[in-house]
This record gives C-alpha cells, structure tokens and sequence, in this order.
C-alpha cells in the first residue's frame, strides 16, 4: 500500500515501498518470465529464463523507485503553487476552436505535402475513418449516454449495402451512400426497439451480441455477402463520373485535367472524399447538439428519470440516438468498402468496436475535437510502432490504460465545469 | 435420445466452467459497477500457468494423478491472484471515483496487454499437455451410440458444485461476505464503518481471479490445449452468462452459465452449429427484453 | 531488431567489399504477429536464407538485394496498409501476402503501383480477378479440393464421410471443393457442418458425428482446431479418420493431437525436401537449425523467382519483370516454375500425405 504522506518519506521507506513492488513483480513474473515451455518434438519442456526474470525485477524495483521521486517531486512543486488558478470561463472553448481549426488546416494541406507519399496518405484516410466513426459514435456513447458495444454493425450495414448494391446492381458510389445510410439507421432502429428497457450495462452486451450477430451472419448468408470469401472488386468511386485511369482522353480523370495519370490522384481524392464527409457529419453532429434534440440526448444522459418527469419522451430521443449514430457509422462502412475494394467479415469484429470505443472515451465523452486527438493516438501507434515489431500491440494495451489514468476524463472533456482547480485537474491547457 | 443426454453432459462440463468465470465478472461489476473485460485474459493466464505446472510435474516425475492435480490447482490460483490483485491495483484503482467508461476502457486495454505479454513470454504456438485424466464410464448403448460421461466432466461438475457451495457460505456467513456484501451496498456508508473498502475490492478480484484460475486448471485437463486467445472467445460468453443471470447476482452467475453451456450444446447438436452465437445472443435479448435485470437480478430500483 | 542484425551478418559475410550501389529492395509480408504468427515466421526464414544465398552468388544484376518485412497480422486493413507502406519505400517484388483476405485487398493496391507479387495464397479469388501483377507458386484451393475429395471416395469405401469446414475464407473454399469432388464419385457427403474457429469446444461436432456414425471427416481450416477435434473424439470414444488441406502441414498439430495425429491426411504440393535438386538447401536450411516445412522453401522459391526474372528481363521495371515471369521457366527449390496466362503455376498439383509419428510423408510410405 502507497502511503501519500505530505512530508517526504524517508529513504529506507521508498526502499520498502519500491520493494513491495518488486515483490508483486517476482511473483507475477515467475510464471510468464521465468518459466516457460518449449516444444521438444512433440511434447513440451519446461526451460528457465531466471536472468531475464531478476532484470525484469530489478528493473520494476528501480522503476517503481524513480517513478516515486518524481511524483513526489511534481506533487510538492503542485502544492507550491497558488492553490487555485482561476480560467476564464471563455478561455479553454477558445484554445480548443482554435486547435480544432488548425487541424482541419493541417488536414487540407497534408496531400500536397506529402503528394508522393502514398503511405502517409493512405494512414491519414484511416486516420479520417476512425474520427467519422468515433464522431458518430459519440452520439450514442458521448451525448445521449447509451453505452454502445457494437457499434461495428452499422458499420458493417453500410459497407457491405454499398458493395452489394455496386457489384450486383451497379449502382454508383454518390446513388448508394444514402441508401447505405438509411438502411444503417433502421438497424439502429432494430437495435434501439428492444433495448429500450435496459440501462447501463445489459445494453452494452446486447449491443455486443448484436454485433456478433449482425458479424455471424454475414459469414454465414453466403448467397448476399459472399460468406468468409467476403466481396472482391468494388468499384471505386470516381470524380464526378470521371475514372481514375491511364489514358489521355478527356473520359478519364488525368486526361481531363491534362495531368499525367498517377495511382495518388485516386487516393488523395478518397483522402479528400472522407474528409469533406467527416467534417460534414462534425457540422450536422455540431448542429444538432444545439437543437432540442441535441439537448434532449444531453439531459437524457445526465438524469433519464428527470427527463420523464419533464414530459420529455425518452423512448423517441433514445431511438433518434441510435439512427443517427448508426447512419453515421453506416457512411463511414460505405467509404471504407469503396477504398479497401474488398471487404469480409473480419473487418468486423468485435475489436474493432472497441476500438471506436476507446476513441470516444479516450477523446473525452462528447468531444468532437478529443475524438480528432483520440483517433491519431489509437491509429498512428500501431503505425508508428511497427517499429517495435512484436512488442507493437503489448505497447498498444499499456498506452490506453496509460492515458486512462492520466486523464479519466479523456483527452479533451466537455464535461467539466468552467472553474477548475489546477492542483487537482493535473495539467490545465 | 442419448445423443439428448450426451449433450446435456457435454452442456453441463461447458456450462459449469462459464459459469466459474461469470462469477468473477458478476462480483467485480457487483462491487464496483465495472465490466471487467481482461478477466477472460485472467483466466488464459491461469491455463498457461497450469500447462507450465502440468509440464513441471511431469518433468519432476510425479505420476499421481490427485497429488498432481491438487498441486496444480494450488500453484494456479496462488499465482493467478496476484494477477487479479494487480490487475485492479495498477489499471483499475486509479480509476475509482470516475466516469463510468473510464475503467471500461482501461479493462479493454488490459486484456490487449495480457494476450501480448502472453504471446511475447510464452510464444504463440498452441500449448498442450499429455491427457492427464483418461478414460471414463459408458453410460448406456441406443442403438450403437454410447453415452460417455469422461472422468474429466465428471471432475469438473463436482468441483464447481463444491466451489459454489464453499463460496455461498463464505459470501453468506463470513465477515469478508458481510463487507463485501456491504461494499456492494453503498461504498461510502461501509468506509465510515470503519471498513477497508480497498481492502475488500482487492480481495473480491483476488476471489474472482481464483474462480478463473480452478476453471483455467480444469479447461486445460479436459481439452488438454490451451493458446493465448482463448481467453476473450470464454470471456464474452462468461460476461454473456453473468448479464443472462441477472449481473451482480451469485446464484444468477452460474444458473446463466450452465443455460448457455446448455443453449450451446444442444444447438450444435441438433440445428446449424454455424448460427450457436445467435442463438445465445438472441435468447440473451429475448430475457432481457421481459426481464430487463436478467432472470435472477434485482430489479433496478429507481431512485429519484 | 534480430532480423536486422541477422541480415547484417549474412551480408557481412556475403559482402566482397562492393561499392555501394542502391539495393534491390523486396519484401514479404504476412502475419508475423496474431494467431498464425507461426506461417509468418516460416516465410522470413526461407526469404532470409534466400536473400543470403543470392547475395552471396553476387546478388541480383550486380546488386545486392535487401528484404523489408511487413506484419499484416491476417487483418485485410493492415494488409492495405503494409501494401501502402511497402510501395513507399520502392520495393520492386513482393512475396506475399500469407491469408488469401489479406492478398485480394493488397494485390489491388500493388496493381496499381505496378509491383510484381508472388504469393502462396490457395484462394481461387486470387488469380480470378484478371490482375497481371499476380502469381502464385503454389496450389488452388479448387484444385487441392479436387485430389482430396477424389481419395476420400476413392479409398473409403463404404465408410461414412463428413465434410466440415471452419466458416474461414480458406477452409470453406476447401471443403465445399472436396464435398463438389466427393459427390463427383457418386459418394454421398454424410454430413457437412460448420464451426467457428478458435474456440475450445467441439464435443457438439464430436457427438454428432458420432451418432452419424461418421468415420472420416474432410475438414477445411486449421490445424490447432483439427487437434481439438481429434482430442475430443478420442475422448468420446469416436475412432476418427481426418483429411485436411495444407495447413495440416505444421508440426503444431502433432504437438497438439499427440498420437492422434497420426490418424490426419492432408494434401499439399509434391514436398520440395525430396526435391533431389533442392537437397544441399534443404541442408543448409537444417545445419542451421531450420526444419524447411510448410512455407519455408516457398519464400525461398519466390526468392529465387524473382533473383532469375530479373536476371532474363536484364531489369527489375515492372514491365520487364512481368513479362519475364509471364513467359519465362524458373529453377527453384520447387522444380520448373512457369506460370499460365492467370498466374496460377503449371506445377504438379497435390499429393497425398500422413503423419506418423511426429513427421509426414506421402501417404502408404
């Protein structure tokens, strides 16, 4: 146990709280690092790692050590602070327009910088993906409250309605986005009219379960979805009826605009594509949250009963959630079978939920810029830890229970009363 | 009719062990409100744990079956409560006193980190262990099909019985049971009382983490392979099992794992085993839809 | 890290001091991390051997080549990604990718960007789509269905056959070739079923099968799923006969099933270990602690593939190299490497193999 003694605590006490640690270390360690089995033709054996076991608990014992010092250090200069610094209550809804601007112009101008290189693109587009998810997720997780596990359903919905209707009936892209759309939001609907009674976490695992649902039968109805096979050769969309193709005449994008033909100009206008759709649903999503509706989701998730006692008719702003953030996520799945060109059900998992998720709470519960923040982390550190090789997801994990505790709130929250005291929010913008 | 009692035997060995795990998920979220999402990956570590046990003994030349066992059993839930206990002390009660999601997620980012550190410390290939149980009775012959009841079924049924019994008494007589009953009641009015309420957390996921690890150690002597995945396809079931139960209810725990167990066997044995999981799923919402706390919780009583 | 510093031991000792040219940059990718991290790591060390080998002889057109590795981990958006990623740092082949969901994605982005691949995806999908970048130096699942299903019927008369599969791209593709195969002889398929991979329990199956009064089960999917079953089976005191495709080819499966292994079939291409032409390789492979199973003398053949169209076309452009591959005829560990006017390869298609005790080899040896 971590004693949070006001006066600094001796020497031989941090020896004997760093020593606690490396205690839980010793015996957590032993079965995973220092014993394991090794397969000795056909049949296993069990090999010792003691060496990587006593680094492994020196190393926590050091840690745990360091890591005191320096949380006592930064707590006693906390407290030397003035106790309380008051923000101008204008000051931090400013700072975040401000940095939400800036973004988006970052965002614009990415492809030009980078106009060869089609890895940084590509990521930036998923990166887009994610924040068109996680904004529309937010309706349901972050406005109206509902805690929605399987969010990768109407996902799913929008993009295999935009490859079937493509393949089978040869509809265009700009023609199925809305049908893809709406069909999304009468799952939503379909999920909301049961749920209607559940709170908190019975409707999590029914969204789970109808998220598997939806998953399992897409593997299984093999004559709509192709089954595992998935669906191959979906077209891309074009701009504005013009391809992106070789060819010099006038029918294909590069010959329209006399450029010479070049595979980026079809991912710089999907990464464009996706763009103007996410910043569309952040103005509808922005919108709505001053109209009646909006607010109505908002009071919901603060007081459901206070809610009913005002007249207010729950059953219709839960399921106006639900359809709209599954609309959204709908648009999304129909982008992201038009860039992948191929999409199967293990595109769909459960994983993939919570990781839309995790954007929404790790942005801070119904922040659209936290969302923006929260999608670069969860994208760029896989990315940028491929690096790592294998320890990639190990980092992955430790990162969001990390940031979790640094900031329970999430990155950016919107739900913090004006007046803050520094000493106890951590670090204030 | 004896494919029936086949099933119902095979449903019952599965059942019995979600319904172990679902009780660790419906104590956790019973004291402290949280899912618990890395206690399937809890769960995974123990079977590595006993795999490296098993083998152990082996090595050492232990050839009793019961002295192996039971040794097992101990070394796996010693070393698998630590993991509880430091699950909750390093990612969960930092987190005391927040938004509701915030553990959810850092629960989610645990179970990424414990399949990793798995994966990376034990490799990834499949584990097995030589059959350690073999054998078992011949129940009846219909028409040329034999009912088996396998010693490692039987293992499994007699020792849940046990540990639910043991643990409706600890949970209904002992003092823990009273605090940890009274945690579950109101957190703030049991700390005045002058109990440890940290203390009591501790030991609730200690208790849960020890369920996961009995039910790692039998699922390893019984299907004899274990990986470092097997944890998250067992725990959405557990988690399926503690919600149909009604969440935060003992009894409610283990009657809803031992209906999937049975919802599962008897599907696949007789309709399409490709759509098992709707069936759970869709007869989870279906109870959920008339019994909106699950068929053993308490109805939520709205305080205004 | 490893991967690296090996490499840079093997060019150490390959290096005759050359000046410093621009290296020819290929790559593999597949899932080096996740459930089948295992095929992951026999494709590196067969590529890694390779690129060693032919560094060794002077490389490729006076160059040396140096190997990027991309993780997809089987997930078809990372598959998308590593593609992007590899066609930025200017590879000019690519060996890969291993899950047939994560080729049919990345193969579209490498069209585009014009890089030559060679895979060991079994999909038909694969070579299906009308992709001139595409090869694949191994077989099709259609056809591995064909061989399997033909034996199936052929050598168990009068025993009832069941036919599951593991709802994977693969495994259905599979299974549904080896029923279509079956019920060609006029066999009737006893049962086909359905599981869902990755889980633990499958006495449903096993009873089912059981009370069916099934005897030999063709299964399409994985080998750690093909233990459990097996293991169940013994269990409930059901004497099961398996026929599996080439993923039964991991020796993870003796590990898992034990002695019950010795009860699984499988077909998979003619083994280039007996390869007489391969045999100082296979050596080689052995000396240093390397069994060459599974994919392992694959990445080695796409390797060596690469290294001689290069060397035929006298360039490594997109064009040249496609060209080359198309109408050329390659030497590798496999045998003579030429392809159809799909990509699919003229190879010899499947043969017939059994474990026994802890190795495999052609079925009846």
């Amino acid at each position: 146990m971590v004693v949070l003694a006001h006066q600094a605590p001796s020497v031989a006490q941090r020896c004997k709280d760093a020593g606690a640690v490396a205690a839980i270390a010793l015996l957590l360690g032993i079965p995973m690092l220092g014993l394991t089995t090794v397969d000795q033709g056909g049949s296993l054996l069990v090999a010792t790692r003691w060496p990587t076991l006593a680094i492994f608990v020196a190393l926590c014992f050091a840690g745990r050590l360091l890591a005191r010092y320096a949380i006592d250090a930064l707590q006693a200069r906390a407290r030397r602070r003035p106790a309380a610094t008051l923000l101008r209550p204008g000051a931090r809804h400013q700072l975040s327009l401000w940095l939400g601007w800036g973004c988006f112009g970052v965002a614009l101008a990415l492809p030009f910088v980078f106009s060869d290189n089609r890895y940084i693109v590509d990521t930036a587009t998923t990166v887009l993906i994610y924040v068109m998810l996680g904004w529309g997720l937010n309706v349901v997780v972050g406005l109206a409250g509902l805690l929605d596990l399987g969010y990768v359903a109407f996902y799913a919905v929008g993009a295999y309605a935009y490859a079937v209707l493509s393949t089978q009936f040869g509809w265009g892209f700009w023609q199925a986005l809305p049908v893809a759309g709406g069909l999304a939001a009468s799952f939503g609907l379909l999920l909301g009219w049961p749920t209607l009674r559940l709170r908190g976490d019975y409707l999590a695992i029914v969204t789970l379960g109808f998220g598997e649902i939806v998953r399992i039968i897409l593997v299984n109805w093999t004559a709509l979805s192709g089954g595992p096979n998935g669906i191959a050769s979906i077209p891309r969309p074009s701009f504005f009826g013009l391809p992106f193709k070789p060819g010099d005449d006038s029918a294909t994008f590069a010959g329209f605009f006399g450029l010479d033909f070049s595979p980026l100009h079809r991912l710089i206008f999907l990464y464009y594509l996706i763009l103007a759709l996410a910043m569309l649903t952040n103005l509808f999503v922005s919108r709505l949250r001053r109209l009646p509706i909006g607010r109505a989701w908002e009071a919901m998730r603060e007081d459901e009963i206070a809610c009913k006692a005002m007249g207010m008719n729950v059953t219709n702003v839960k399921l106006s959630a639900f359809a709209i953030g599954a609309m959204l996520g709908g648009l999304a799945g129909v982008f992201f079978a038009a860039r992948q060109g191929f999409i199967s059900p293990e595109s769909f998992t459960f994983n993939e939920s919570a990781i839309i998720l995790a954007i929404v709470v790790l942005g801070g519960m119904g922040s659209q810029l936290g969302v923006v923040l929260a999608s670069l982390v969860l994208v760029l550190l896989p990315e940028l830890g491929r690096d790592f090789a294998e320890y990639r997801m190990l980092l992955f994990g430790t990162a969001m229970i990390l940031i979790m505790i640094w900031r329970p709130g999430g990155i950016l929250s919107q739900r913090q009363p004006t007046l803050r005291h520094r000493a106890e929010a951590g670090a204030a913008p | 009719m004896a494919l029936a009692l086949q099933q119902l035997i095979n449903g019952l060995t599965l059942g019995a062990v979600y319904g172990l795990i679902a009780i660790g998920y419906t104590m956790v979220y019973g004291i402290i409100g949280m899912i618990n999402f890395a206690h399937g990956d809890i769960y995974m570590v123990s079977a590595f744990i006993s795999v490296t046990a098993f083998t152990l003994l082996a090595a050492l030349g232990v050839s009793s079956v019961p002295l192996a066992l039971v040794t097992v059993l101990l070394v796996s839930v010693l070393f698998t409560s630590v993991y509880g206990w430091a699950v909750e002390r390093t990612a969960y009660r930092p987190l005391r006193g927040s938004t509701r999601l915030a553990p959810l997620i850092s629960a989610i980012g645990m179970s990424i980190f414990l399949q990793n550190m798995v994966q990376l410390t034990q490799g990834a290939r499949v584990k097995p262990i030589p059959p350690v149980l073999v054998g078992g009775f011949d129940l009846l012959t219909v028409d040329g099909f034999t009912v088996h009841l396998a010693y490692s079924q039987l293992l499994i049924v007699v020792v849940t019985v046990f540990l639910m019994a043991a643990f409706t008494y600890l949970l209904s007589q002992t003092s823990f049971g009273r605090q940890q009953r009274a945690c579950e009641q109101d957190r703030l009015m049991t700390s005045l009382l002058g109990i440890n309420v940290d203390r009591t957390i501790s030991l609730t996921f200690m208790l849960g983490a020890m369920l996961a690890a009995v039910a790692g150690v039998l699922v390893t002597v019984y299907y004899g392979v274990v990986d470092f995945y097997i944890g998250f396809v067992v725990g959405i079931k557990a988690f399926t099992a503690a919600v149909l139960g009604g969440i935060g209810s003992f009894p409610g725990a283990m009657l809803g794992g031992v209906l999937i167990g049975l919802i599962e066997a008897f599907w696949s044995a007789y309709l399409a085993p490709e759509y098992k999981d709707v069936a759970t799923f869709a007869i989870l919402i279906l109870v959920l839809m008339f019994r909106p706390s699950g068929l053993l919780g308490r109805p939520e009583v709205e305080k205004v | 890290m490893r991967k690296k510093l090996l490499l840079a031991g093997f060019s150490l000792l390959a290096c005759a001091a050359s000046a410093v040219h621009a290296d020819h940059l290929v790559a593999i990718a597949g899932p080096m991390t996740g459930q089948y991290a295992s095929a992951g790591d026999q494709i590196r060390k067969g590529a890694e051997m390779a690129i060693a080998d032919i560094n060794a002889k002077g490389g490729v057109l006076g160059q040396k080549i140096k190997l990027e590795v991309g993780d997809d981990a089987c997930d078809p958006k990372q598959a998308v990604s590593v593609a992007n990623a590899m066609i930025n740092k200017k590879i000019v082949f690519m060996h890969g990718h291993w899950c047939s969901s994560s080729t049919i994605p990345a193969s579209d982005v490498y069209n585009e960007s014009q890089i030559v691949m060679a895979t060991v995806s079994t999909n038909p999908q694969v070579t299906e789509r009308g992709l001139k970048n595409i090869f694949r130096i191994n077989g099709r699942d259609d056809q591995q269905g064909q061989v399997a299903g033909a034996y199936l019927a052929d050598h168990f008369k009068g025993k009832k056959i069941a036919v599951v599969d593991d709802k994977s791209a693969y495994g259905k593709g599979l299974a549904d070739e080896i029923a279509k195969a079956i019920e060609a002889k006029k066999v009737k398929v006893a049962l086909r079923e359905s599981i869902t991979a990755g889980e633990k329990d499958y006495s449903g199956l096993v009873s089912k099968l059981k009370s069916a009064g099934v005897e030999v089960m063709a299964y399409g999917g994985y080998h750690t799923e093909v233990a459990l079953i097996l293991r169940q089976a013994q269990q409930a005191g059901l004497k099961l006969t398996v026929m599996g495709g080439d993923t039964m080819t991991n020796s993870e499966l003796v590990t898992a099933a034990g002695a019950n292994a010795d009860n699984v079939l499988f077909t998979f291409v003619p083994d280039p270990r007996k390869n007489p032409g391969s045999a100082d390789i296979v050596k080689r492979f052995r000396d240093a602690k390397i069994e060459p199973e599974g994919y392992v003398m694959y990445a080695y053949a796409a390797m060596q593939l690469f290294a001689q169209a290069a060397e035929q076309a006298k360039s490594t452009k997109y064009a040249d190299l496609e060209k080359a591959m198309r109408g050329g005829a390659f030497d590798t560990v496999l045998g003579k490497l030429s392809f159809d006017a799909k990509g699919d390869n003229k190879l010899p298609g499947f043969v017939v193999y059994q474990w026994k005790g802890g190795k495999y080899d052609y079925v009846g040896k």
